[in-house]
């Protein structure tokens, strides 16, 4: 890097040097293009300067060039052997043995368990969403004089910018270490989450409508709803099914600090240092999340794209998710 | 009723949208208003639905001004204007808005003369059978008859379509034109449409306003718009194309700004 940036520096040079008797306009233009080229280089070297100035800088404040990594490495090796517990099948072929973890499924009752937490996530969404609306709908300039209409969107700013895990501990001393409490925490996240993406949707409806209600006569409400809110009901459920996935993953969470449900079961067996059970849980984790998105991105594709999804094989639709999802989001 | 125009003006910071507009349309009568983009034919008929205040003038319906004209005022616009989310039915009914409580109206729950009304306004414009059909699934030309259906549901004393057929292709757009016409005949409505495909305007139109630049540079009948009036309203591009197919039907595919609109489906 920097031998090249001495020889482009060097190139710049001649070309300073070349350019006082420089005749042509061609030669001159080639110049100035030279040295812009050359000024983006060096801003470009400067900036890759300050990332790692601030990569080295953060891994210096969490402290993470320590003696420990030789000294812990082995228990960790020891852990991921528990965390995959080897095994050979048929006496020769050696994997992770699946049935531990089954196993600790019907022993813990990890179906049970995964029902709390989604449990907790769906009567969060529910009771978050229809807030939710109202927060976004009130947030929107256009149903609500300006300045008042900030008040709303504060509260939801608010509400996003403490994480819904903090808001568990401000619900404590109302419902405990509960269930209860990670509902109202995930409700609450959800009114500030889903509240602004519906404000987003608000802002891009088409004026179409609206001014065709309003040509009818009708009245503020009626504008409002038979104009606005008919053209973000599809977003909204949509979105709702994109809030609940990540409440999922929330209450899951949520769950470590003792809220109940999966999370519990993976903290006390973390705690217990009985690793492979506690990959068991992560693995039902994962597998309760992956079948809510599979739900989740199903209702939305089917609600976004409308009829422009139907017919693609398992094949494409695994395929091109990634592409699909995107369009979905944008 | 009779829609009497007084010397509507309307500014904007720097240009005069109308300048001194004036006119008398009969009762019952089909009018159209000609005009290139910009000459303020949007203006005028958003000034009537009282969707834009104007800057001075006057609108009176037999000879009482009115200033609030929303309810009264049905219109159809050139991009429909439709909840697409909703069914046919369901836009139409929202014609009675105006006369419906917000929370009736929230659970549809209009008397049931009023549903009777727009099932018969998507009779008159052909759609009894699609009633039940999103909006979103239509096709462009059935999407502006749903709108004419939504605009005779609110009962107007005035009916105005502000380019109805300009985002249609050339068969659906005589299809909105008939029906519109027959609509207005059959309820005996005074109808103002501006339209800017002057074979359409001929064929359909009985009473002529012709503007140019914010000011009324023609009024008068069918005999009367001659193609000296067409000229002098649009310049000499178009009516020279005029004169080349002057039967009226012919040059509805060929007409210069006919190519069908997005989202404009066959």
């Amino acid at each position: 890097m920097s031998a090249d940036s001495d020889s482009v520096v060097g190139r710049f040079l001649k070309g300073v040097i070349r350019g006082d008797d420089a005749d042509s306009a061609v030669r001159q233009r080639h110049t100035a293009l030279k040295r812009t080229r050359l000024l983006r280089r060096l801003s470009q070297f400067a900036l890759l300067v300050v990332i790692g100035i601030l990569l080295v800088g953060s891994l210096v404040m969490v402290g993470f060039w320590r003696e420990e990594w030789i000294q812990y490495w082995p228990e960790f090796t020891d852990a991921l052997t528990q965390y995959f517990p080897p095994e050979l099948y048929f006496g020769f072929l050696p994997a992770v043995d699946v049935g531990r973890y089954y196993q600790f499924w019907v022993e813990a009752g990890l179906v049970g368990e995964a029902g709390i937490t989604l449990a907790i996530a769906l009567a969060g969404t529910i009771l978050g969403a229809p807030l939710a609306l109202l927060f976004g709908i009130l947030g929107n300039e256009r149903v609500t004089p300006f300045p008042i209409n900030f008040l709303f969107r504060g509260v939801m700013s608010i509400i996003r910018s403490i994480p819904s895990l903090v808001w568990a501990l401000i619900y404590v001393p109302l419902g405990g270490i509960s269930p209860v409490t990670a509902t109202l925490a995930i409700g609450t996240d959800t009114i500030g989450e889903l509240g602004r993406l519906l404000t987003d949707e608000l802002e891009e409806i088409d004026d179409g409508p609206i001014e065709g209600i309003s040509s009818t006569g009708a009245d503020k409400p009626q504008v409002i709803t038979f104009g606005m809110i008919t053209q973000i009901v599809r977003p909204f459920i949509a979105w709702s099914m994109f809030i609940l996935e990540n409440n999922v993953r929330s209450a899951v969470g949520l769950g470590i600090i003792g809220a109940g449900g999966l999370g519990v079961t993976l903290s006390i067996e973390q705690q217990t240092f009985k690793f492979t059970n506690m990959m068991a849980t992560i693995l039902f984790i994962v597998l309760l999340v992956l079948s809510v998105e599979m739900i989740s991105q199903r209702t939305r594709s089917y609600l976004r794209g409308g009829d422009d999804d139907e017919g693609l094989s398992l094949y494409d639709r695994i395929v091109g998710l990634p592409e699909r999802l995107s369009k979905s989001l944008f | 009723m009779v829609l009497r125009v007084e010397n509507l003006t309307k500014r904007y910071s720097e240009t005069t949208a109308l300048s001194e507009v004036s006119f008398e349309i009969p009762d019952g009568t089909f009018a159209v208003v000609l005009g290139e983009s910009g000459a303020g034919k949007s203006t005028l008929l958003r000034i009537l639905n009282g969707l834009t205040e104007p800057t001075s003038g006057g609108v009176y319906i037999d000879d009482e001004e009115i200033t609030n004209s929303r309810s009264d005022v049905g219109m159809v616009f050139q991009q429909h204007n439709l909840v697409e989310e909703l069914s046919a039915y369901s836009n139409a009914l929202t014609g009675t808005l105006n006369r419906t409580g917000f929370f009736r109206s929230l659970l549809s729950r209009q008397p049931a003369e009023e549903k009777e009304l727009a099932l018969e306004a998507l009779e008159t414009v052909g759609l009894l059978d699609e009633a039940g059909q999103t909006v979103r699934s239509m096709s462009g030309g059935q999407q502006q008859r749903v709108g004419i259906a939504r605009a005779l549901v609110q009962q107007p004393e005035l009916l105005l379509a502000d380019e109805p057929v300009a985002s249609l292709d050339p068969s659906s757009a005589e299809t909105v034109m008939a029906y519109l016409r027959e609509t207005a005949k059959t309820r005996d409505l005074t109808t103002l449409a501006s339209l800017h495909q002057v074979n359409i305007a001929r064929e359909f139109g009985e009473q002529f306003i012709g503007l140019k630049q914010g000011r009324v540079v023609f009024t008068g009948s069918r005999e009367e718009l001659t193609t000296d009036v067409l000229e002098e309203i649009y310049g000499h591009i178009e009516t020279e194309e005029l004169r080349e197919e002057p039967d009226p039907e012919a040059v509805i595919d060929t007409a210069p700004e006919e190519t069908p609109g997005i989202g404009a489906k066959p």
